[in-house]
């Protein structure tokens, strides 16, 4: 049970550098008794930034197996859980309750201390990377300027943890496919952040709410970044980001260091119970994450009819939750296409995904650029509905 | 071609370690003791050579016994003194199949093998070698295939004992 | 890990030679360690319970050593136990996807020892349900090659036809998996009224399900990717592993012993020609490879189809079973039949001394004999082109072990 303390220890240790400045913080600030040290005040507020990420976390991996199995069952013309809840909404609480209870097994031969660390650090990365995530233009956590390069860092992270699982297994199946993960989040590291460079590039900042805001007017669909009047480079470039967070969250036809034909279960072989389950809360909440910055940069962030209908209120209040809810449903979106493209398409080979990722994704990424610059550049002062 | 016609092809291209063959006939009326013998006809081979047998009918452009389908082996009985050994050859090109038994007897299984001639007897002869205790010389991986590494005895004997238990397992 | 690592690059001295200009030439050994990897006896992949020493350099295979045995039931040490009729239900047991075709091979070597006549109405039901089984081995065969390549849904589906397979044999005979209908003289009983008109029924459905099994996944670009120039098997080299079935096809040897040495009435539907034999074409890579193999099966479901309709077409009422006593005495000799199993040649060779139990069983599996070709096919490839080797040999562990 140590890497259950440890992953949200970690979490505020990295949340904390991050927080400053952010609405918990301030408000701290503001109620905080005379007799509490001010060094207290970022401390608390990153913890509670990191309770509150760590729910957000487990909620969406819930939702997100439910979400699965009920996807995966419709598309193989059965139901997936029925039983527990309507329609097994339940079945997620269930299952978290049996994986909590499983006996915990560290294997023979396993190195104890990066076996126990290695899916705590794997949450805490994910649970960091969610700090920067903000539900509504005035309803966050941290807003960070450099957002999406501290989320894209910060999942990055994983991929430590998930060597350092496949290396301290001590089961050669589980070697295979950190190295795979290494390999492969290498290759694909590099078209997903080029290819984000297009919007970053139209939007002028690395800012989420910033993008988001960047996108509004048009009744809250026309000025998203994704349609070819505002760039005709952003579909492609939108493409090649969306194959690359399939290949950086490990989902099918990517999901190579699982493999589960090949290579039994890759890295996650040697765990059970409630490690393993910490693998798939950041397999989730990656996803979610990846398809959430997905929708700011491409396809309008918190901009939607709803949040537009919303503002010709000017309350407050309704217009961050109009907000929120786009940006969870344009997430849940984004997760459904992933569920949809994993139980349609096969596996891709080892050589295949790295000649894809080197060989075609990064030049045609590079190109992508390099014609938004030129049309940032030349054209978009031009164009009436640009200026 | 049926049986006829290749047993006297075989016999006209002289073929090596071939000793005569077995044909199905109805039962003798007369004599009270004789069953008959029924079902295919077979060639009877010199165990030695049956390596050279298979290459030659192969090679034959009348017969071509391209495929080896089976190797298998046989102990009729705890009287008999000889196993078994059945080959059973398909032509591909000729559309016709080709039965052949070697008598090898149980004091000295010995017989060389035709993994070199058809790759397919490898696992075949495996099976033989640890089932029957036969011994193929010259085969390239002569481990049990089925069984497992420390067994002892030859199961598919008609004498063979069980043992009454294996590693703590009782077998009874 | 406890693997050792050889990472220090070493100048082996044997491998130098000496260049025709007077200098030495040394091979910088750069290479590691072979890791040896277990596949098996758990593994998604092989079917069963079967293992697979898979030596590797990293990602390629460079050795593969199958282990069998895990399964061994003793088949032929119980033959040569019990009854000729009590022995029946241990066929379904070799292959177990394939049951009632286990039971023809079996029936038509007795009976061919006995020389016996069987119906003709027993004849089309056999030949009736043998197609039918025919089509759930392949669709499990085919359906498990994409779980084997990552595509997960295009199994259940085959699994939903599977089942109505399933549903059918249960009518006609109570049980799902392991039939034992075939009977030595004929099949246990008559189909039931109204079964031949479901069985037309099924038919009918399953050809439109046909084509989108194909659409989904036979030509579905991944799934080529992964399949076509992977494990090729050359037609000589097919020949020389006694590679039989789809195997045998997939290589484009025209070979199908239903065609070429016909059985029951596979001579006169042939003749009436009403199916093909579907052979590997190479039009997606190289002839003999994965794909090939696979796509042989896809294929042969629908030629199924097409003899299960010629014998709806045909069928006439008459008796099932041929006149046999309870308890069989075979007359003395021996012979063997081999019959087109969905996986190759299931050949049972019989020999009797005239009593009632036999002398010798011999099952001739083509599991067995087609999977001992990956030790040749496997060296050289990706760790996961061997997952495709393997599903593609379509292996029944029941059958390889016996």
């Amino acid at each position: 049970m140590f890497s259950l303390a440890f992953a949200p220890l970690d979490a505020v240790r990295t949340a904390a550098a991050q927080v400053q400045g952010s609405q918990i913080n301030d408000f701290l600030g503001e109620v905080k008794p005379d007799f509490v040290p001010g060094w207290a005040v970022p401390l608390t507020a990153a913890a509670i930034a990191v309770g509150i990420a760590m729910a957000i976390v487990s909620l969406i991996a819930m939702i997100g197996t439910w979400l699965e199995r009920k996807v995966s069952g419709h598309i193989q013309c059965r139901y997936g859980p029925m039983r527990v809840g309507w329609h097994g909404w339940l079945q997620p609480l269930v299952d978290g309750i049996k994986l909590l209870l499983k006996e915990d097994m560290i294997p023979k031969g396993a190195d104890r201390v990066l076996f126990v660390l290695a899916p705590a650090i794997v949450l805490a990365s994910v649970m960091a990377a969610m700090v920067a995530f903000p539900l509504g233009p005035g309803f966050y956590f941290a807003d960070i300027n450099l957002g999406i390069f501290f989320i894209l860092a910060m999942t990055s992270t994983t991929t430590i943890g998930v060597v350092m699982a496949g290396w301290s297994s001590n089961s050669k199946w589980s070697l295979y496919g950190a190295m795979r993960e290494a390999a492969q989040v290498v290759a694909y590291e590099i078209p997903l952040g080029i290819s984000l460079l297009v919007p970053i590039m139209v939007a002028g900042t690395f800012n989420l709410i910033e993008a988001s805001n960047g996108q509004g007017g048009g009744l809250g669909i026309f000025n998203w970044y994704i349609w070819p009047w505002v760039n005709p480079f952003m579909l492609p470039a939108f493409l090649l980001f969306f194959v690359a967070i399939l290949a950086e969250t490990k989902r099918a036809p990517f999901d190579l260091p699982e493999a589960e034909s090949e290579l039994v279960a890759g890295f996650l072989t040697e765990y059970s119970g409630i490690r393993w389950s910490f693998f798939f809360m950041e397999e989730y909440a990656a996803m979610f994450l990846y398809c959430v910055v997905g929708s700011f940069f491409f396809f309008g962030g918190f901009e939607s009819p709803l949040t537009s209908i919303a503002r010709t209120t000017d309350v407050n209040v309704l217009i961050q939750v109009a907000a929120a809810t786009t940006i969870i449903l344009k997430g849940f979106a984004g997760l459904f296409l992933m569920m949809w493209l994993r139980w349609t398409l096969p596996r891709v080979r080892i050589d295949q995904v790295m000649t894809m990722g080197y060989k075609y994704l990064t030049p045609l990424a590079l190109a992508c650029v390099f014609g938004a610059a030129l049309f940032e550049a030349f054209l978009a002062p031009v164009l009436p509905w640009r200026s | 071609m049926d049986f006829r016609g290749i047993y006297d092809r075989l016999r006209a291209m002289k073929a090596p370690g071939m000793t005569g063959c077995d044909e199905p006939r109805e039962k003798n009326p007369e004599d009270k003791k004789d069953k008959g013998r029924f079902g295919d006809p077979y060639v009877l081979v010199e165990p030695a050579l049956l390596p050279a047998f298979l290459d030659a009918v192969r090679m034959d452009a009348h017969l071509a016994f391209e495929m080896c389908i089976d190797l298998t082996a046989s102990d009729p009985s705890t009287d008999d003194e000889n196993l078994w050994v059945i080959v059973q050859l398909l032509s591909l090109t000729h559309k016709h199949r080709l039965s052949i038994k070697c008598l090898l007897p149980k004091a000295n299984p010995v017989m060389p093998t035709s993994v070199p001639v058809h790759r397919t007897c490898q696992w075949h002869e495996r099976e033989c070698a640890e089932m029957y205790g036969i011994t193929f010389e010259g085969h390239p991986d002569p481990r049990n295939i089925l069984l497992p590494d420390d067994w002892v005895g030859s199961p598919l004997r008609k004498d063979y004992e069980f043992p009454e238990e294996y590693h703590g397992i009782s077998c009874k | 890990m406890t693997q050792t690592q050889e990472h220090s690059p070493t100048i082996s001295q044997s491998e130098g030679r000496t260049l025709e200009s007077g200098e030495r030439e040394y091979m910088l050994d750069v290479r590691t360690t072979d890791l040896e990897v277990n596949m098996g006896p758990q593994h998604p992949a092989t079917h069963g319970v079967m293992r697979i020493l898979v030596r590797a350099d990293g990602e390629l295979t460079t050795g593969a050593q199958p282990h069998l045995g895990y399964l061994h039931r003793c088949a032929e040490k119980i033959g040569e136990n019990v009854e000729w009729l009590q022995y029946l239900p241990y066929t379904d047991r070799y292959d177990y996807l394939a049951a009632m075709n286990n039971n023809l091979s079996y029936s038509l070597a007795v009976e061919r020892l006995m020389g016996i006549e069987i119906p003709r109405r027993a004849m089309m039901i056999r030949t009736i349900c043998a197609e039918l089984n025919r089509i759930g081995s392949h669709l499990i065969a085919f359906g498990t090659y994409g779980l084997d390549i990552g595509a997960f849904t295009p199994f259940l589906y085959m699994f939903r036809e599977r089942e109505w397979m399933m549903a059918l044999f249960e009518k006609i005979c109570g049980a799902r998996l392991t039939y034992s209908y075939i009977r030595i003289g004929g099949v246990f009983n008559d189909a039931p009224p109204g079964w031949l008109s479901e069985v037309e029924r099924f038919c009918d459905t399953f050809d439109e399900k046909w084509q989108e099994y194909v659409d989904l996944l036979m030509v579905n670009h991944i799934f080529v990717k992964r399949t076509a120039d992977i494990g090729v098997i050359p037609k000589e080299m097919a020949i020389d592993f006694g590679l039989t079935g789809p195997m045998l096809r997939g290589s484009g040897i025209d070979w199908d012993l239903r065609r070429d040495m016909p059985y029951e009435l596979y001579d006169e539907i042939w003749k009436s020609g009403c199916f093909e034999i579907p052979l590997g074409t190479g039009e997606r890579g190289t002839l003999g490879d994965c794909w090939d193999r696979v796509y042989v099966r896809v294929m042969e479901m629908r030629e199924s189809i097409k003899i299960v309709r010629w014998c709806l077409a045909n069928i006439e009422p008459g008796p099932v079973i041929a006149d046999i006593p309870k308890t069989l005495k075979i007359p003395p000799g021996e012979c063997y039949v081999g019959i087109e199993n969905p996986r190759g040649e299931l050949g049972h060779y019989v020999v009797s001394d005239g009593g009632k139990v036999a002398t010798r069983v011999r099952v001739r599996a083509p599991s067995f004999v087609n999977l001992a070709v990956l030790e040749a096919i496997m060296p050289g490839t990706l760790l996961a082109d061997a997952i495709a080797i393997i599903g593609s040999t379509d292996i029944v562990i029941g059958e390889t072990d016996r």
